[in-house]
């Protein structure tokens, strides 16, 4: 008797029960994942957004850096030869008359540093003029100046880094084919209609529903000295790659694939300012 | 029957409500550490760059700090508030091996530990490996605070920039490792100068000095930046004659006319010929012959009341430009120096960048308000021909019985009066009322340039519309050698505006 009752006790579940545990498990299941995979996407995007952030601002530092640097040595450092020194802090090609004749810097392609082929110092295209390094043993007496010059290509934005000629070398030619990679999903010089798409998540980007410029520029003005250096297009007689003070620098980059969940681009706008220290020249 | 029991307490066990929970507890963990690592690498990021900008401006806080301190002229200048020798006086250069620190601590840090927890590397990279042990072991080390840590910035609530500290030295071809001019393809270890357009190190014009500067953030960035500066003189236009009498050459009525009457005396000279009396240094006189006296009033008078009585009478004492004796001709000033507001100005920037302002009419320069030799010496304590001084008189100035000689600029807006005792090495400017007067006697002399110009009525003191009748009248029985014109003295008193910034550069570590 005693084991006839212990076996009823140990029946188990009814099917009705275990069939409702098992929905229960598989709805839960169900939410978890839905949770999980929806997270991952969130995940890969935000890490794409962070990749691309990381690399421009990385890439941003460096252009502060250099710019700070910009002019070094100075003329008063001359030992007679042109490529111990920095003639101008900025360059500009030999077409817009570099380094004799001083080029006007204007914005959207305008002023006289642009040419066909050359736009610097421009709205996307930069070269700079400094040693990096004077104190390399490997370059004594004399290290070479640097040409260091940065340009937007579609929407990679480049970087070449070359010792500067001498008299009579273009530094738009020296620079060119030595330009690689450096930032990548710079989307300042979109289309219009790429403009317009990202308005619609990022309202505050594009003002005007114009390309962004990556860089702009103050003038010092040593001819009517103003408390504050004007924007450069705005500086008159004194509007030359030779008295730029400050270059303003915005980044604005993509990640290299749609948001996963909403599908619209993700961008991210970095900005900074690189101030010229040494002599105007 | 212990079994037994066992088995029939088992259906209270049953169930797989926890199995869910820590399941699900699991999923949510893995979404939240996913974001919380996302949101931690953009903080980072920010922080960064945060940390890179601050890091900058804390060393640039530096370097500027030294740039101003180094000028006499600065509330906080080391010559006031450093050890004896911090800087040697103008003139003196900072030897190879001297090596000055501006020591800027933290609340929390020692200022006698500070060069130990943050070592100067950059100094043996430019001097050689040891080279600072070797400034040290000389003693030629030598450390002040910032002004973060002094008076009164010291007691704000508030930390100062976060620089440690900042070296100041001379600096060598082989420590810039560059051949500066001469250009002679040797880097040598010798002083490197400005002399206003390049470098070199011939000696000619300022020693570089290099500033230095080392900031360190709490979080471990680190910046070091580098100025190469140089004294930056005022800009004071050309002087185009050993004497010059500046008016309005548009008026020509005979009371606005300019005027000068020299001593009978055969001993006392105007010579335009560029000279360098008493030289030191490394100057040397141009071949240049300037003008004896220059007047700018050639429709008037004026002329007529220089070149008359004395001069004509002492023709061979009046040498200048061409031969022409007596020297006496017209010349011409620079634009910017034409109109009495012109002159105003120049006063102004001078006063701005002068070392020493008697104002007579204070409690020690009783009525009639003129300042006296007695006034001049005690405020001009240490003047040399290695450390000239730009002194503003604003009034009058009676140098009788000042048996001194002075150095560098001497600015007079009132009337001076001259007693050949004195002598002086340097630029001697009367602006204001123009008047410029002497009757003793005596063996000083001026060398360098004197210009004299009324821009105030000297009776009434008001400000005159053009440029009026300036004078000097010195007596027939006045004494001294005279006044000869040196652009050596001339470089020489040009006060210090600036320490020019000649190059910027960022120190990789």
């Amino acid at each position: 008797m005693t084991r006839a009752t212990s076996k009823q006790q140990q029946q188990g579940f009814t099917l009705i029960e275990l069939l409702t545990a098992l929905g229960i498990f598989l709805v839960i299941c169900g939410a978890a994942f839905t949770l999980l995979g929806s997270s991952q996407q969130r995940y890969q995007t935000e890490s794409q957004v962070l990749t691309s952030f990381q690399e421009a601002r990385l890439g941003l530092d460096q252009i502060v850096r250099d710019v700070n640097d910009a002019g070094f040595p100075p003329p008063t450092f001359t030992d007679g030869n042109p490529t111990h020194f920095a003639s101008s802090p900025f360059a500009w090609s030999s077409g817009s008359g570099y380094a004799v004749t001083r080029c006007q810097i204007g914005t959207a392609g305008g002023g006289t540093c642009t040419t066909a082929t050359d736009s610097s110092p421009g709205d996307f295209d930069l070269i700079i003029e400094t040693n990096p390094n004077p104190q390399d043993p490997s370059c004594a007496p004399n290290c070479k100046v640097q040409w260091i010059r940065y340009q937007l290509q579609g929407t990679t934005l480049m970087r070449a880094m070359v010792d500067k000629g001498p008299t009579g070398t273009d530094p738009d030619v020296a620079t060119s084919p030595n330009l690689a990679p450096f930032v990548q999903n710079v989307v300042n010089n979109s289309t219009a209609a790429q403009i317009a798409q990202y308005q619609l998540t990022h309202p505050g980007m594009f003002p005007g529903g114009n390309p962004m410029p990556i860089f702009s520029y103050t003038c010092d003005t040593p001819s009517a000295p103003q408390p504050q250096p004007p924007p450069c297009p705005g500086a008159g007689a004194d509007n030359s790659p030779a008295n730029i003070r400050d270059v303003m620098i915005t980044l604005i980059v993509s990640a290299p694939t749609p948001d996963a969940t909403t599908g619209v681009p993700r961008i991210v706008q970095l900005s900074g300012r690189g101030r010229r220290v040494n002599p105007n020249q | 029957m212990n079994a037994r029991s066992t088995i029939r307490k088992r259906p209270s066990e049953a169930g797989i409500a926890l199995l869910i929970s820590i399941f699900i507890l699991l999923l949510i963990s893995v979404v939240a550490i996913a974001l919380i690592v996302a949101s931690g690498t953009e903080t980072s990021l920010a922080g960064n760059y945060r940390s890179a900008t601050g890091v900058y401006y804390a060393s640039l806080a530096g370097l500027e700090e030294a740039r101003e301190r180094v000028l006499p002229k600065d509330p906080n200048s080391f010559k006031n508030t450093a050890p004896a020798n911090f800087l040697h006086s103008p003139g003196n250069t900072l030897a190879i091996g001297e090596v000055r620190y501006v020591l800027n601590p933290g609340p929390t840090e020692n200022i006698a530990n500070i060069l130990a927890a943050y070592p100067d590397t950059e100094y043996d990279n430019e001097f050689g490996g040891g080279a600072l042990a070797g400034v040290v072991a000389a003693g030629n080390r030598m450390t002040t605070a910032s002004v973060w840590n002094r008076n009164p910035l010291n007691s704000l609530p508030v930390p100062g920039p976060l620089y440690k500290w900042v070296r100041i030295n001379g600096i060598t071809e082989q420590s810039l490792n560059l051949d500066v001019f001469p250009h002679d393809l040797v880097i040598d270890p010798k002083l490197v100068y400005y002399d206003g357009t390049n470098l070199n190190d011939t000696g000619s014009g300022s020693q570089v000095l290099e500033i230095t500067s080392l900031a360190v953030l709490p979080n471990g960035s680190q910046k070091l930046l580098q100025y190469l500066a140089a004294p930056n003189p005022l800009n004071l236009p050309n002087f185009p004659a050993a004497i010059s009498l500046a008016g309005n050459s548009a008026n020509t009525l005979p009371a606005n006319s300019l005027s000068y009457s020299g001593p009978n005396s055969a001993s006392f000279n105007v010579d335009g010929a560029d000279s360098f009396h008493n030289p030191f240094g490394s100057c040397t006189a141009t071949a240049t012959v300037y003008t004896g006296i220059g007047y700018t009033n050639t429709s008037d008078t004026s002329q007529a009341n220089i070149k008359c009585c004395q001069v004509t009478g002492h023709p061979n004492n009046y040498l200048g430009t061409g031969g022409v004796k007596p020297n006496v001709l017209p010349v011409t000033m620079p634009p910017t120096l034409q109109t009495p507001d012109d002159y105003n100005k120049l006063v102004q920037a001078i006063t701005q960048n002068a070392d020493v302002i008697l104002t007579p009419g204070s409690s020690t320069t009783p009525a009639p308000y003129t300042a006296y030799g007695s006034d001049l010496t005690a405020a001009t304590a240490g003047i040399a021909n290695t450390n000239p001084m730009t002194v503003v008189i604003n009034g009058d100035l009676d140098l009788n019985a000042w048996n001194h000689t002075g150095y560098g600029l001497l600015l007079v807006t009132g009337n001076l009066n001259y007693d050949p005792d004195a002598t002086w090495e340097g630029i001697v400017l009367v602006i204001g009322k123009g008047t410029f007067t002497g009757t003793k006697g005596g063996a000083g002399r001026f060398d360098g340039a004197t210009l004299v110009a009324q821009t105030v009525d000297p009776g009434t003191g008001a400000p005159l519309a053009s440029l009026g009748p300036a004078s000097i009248t010195f007596g027939a029985g006045m004494g001294g050698v005279g006044f000869y014109y040196s652009s050596c003295w001339i470089k020489n008193s040009l006060p210090t505006a600036s320490y020019k910034i000649l190059s910027f550069r960022e120190i990789s570590q």
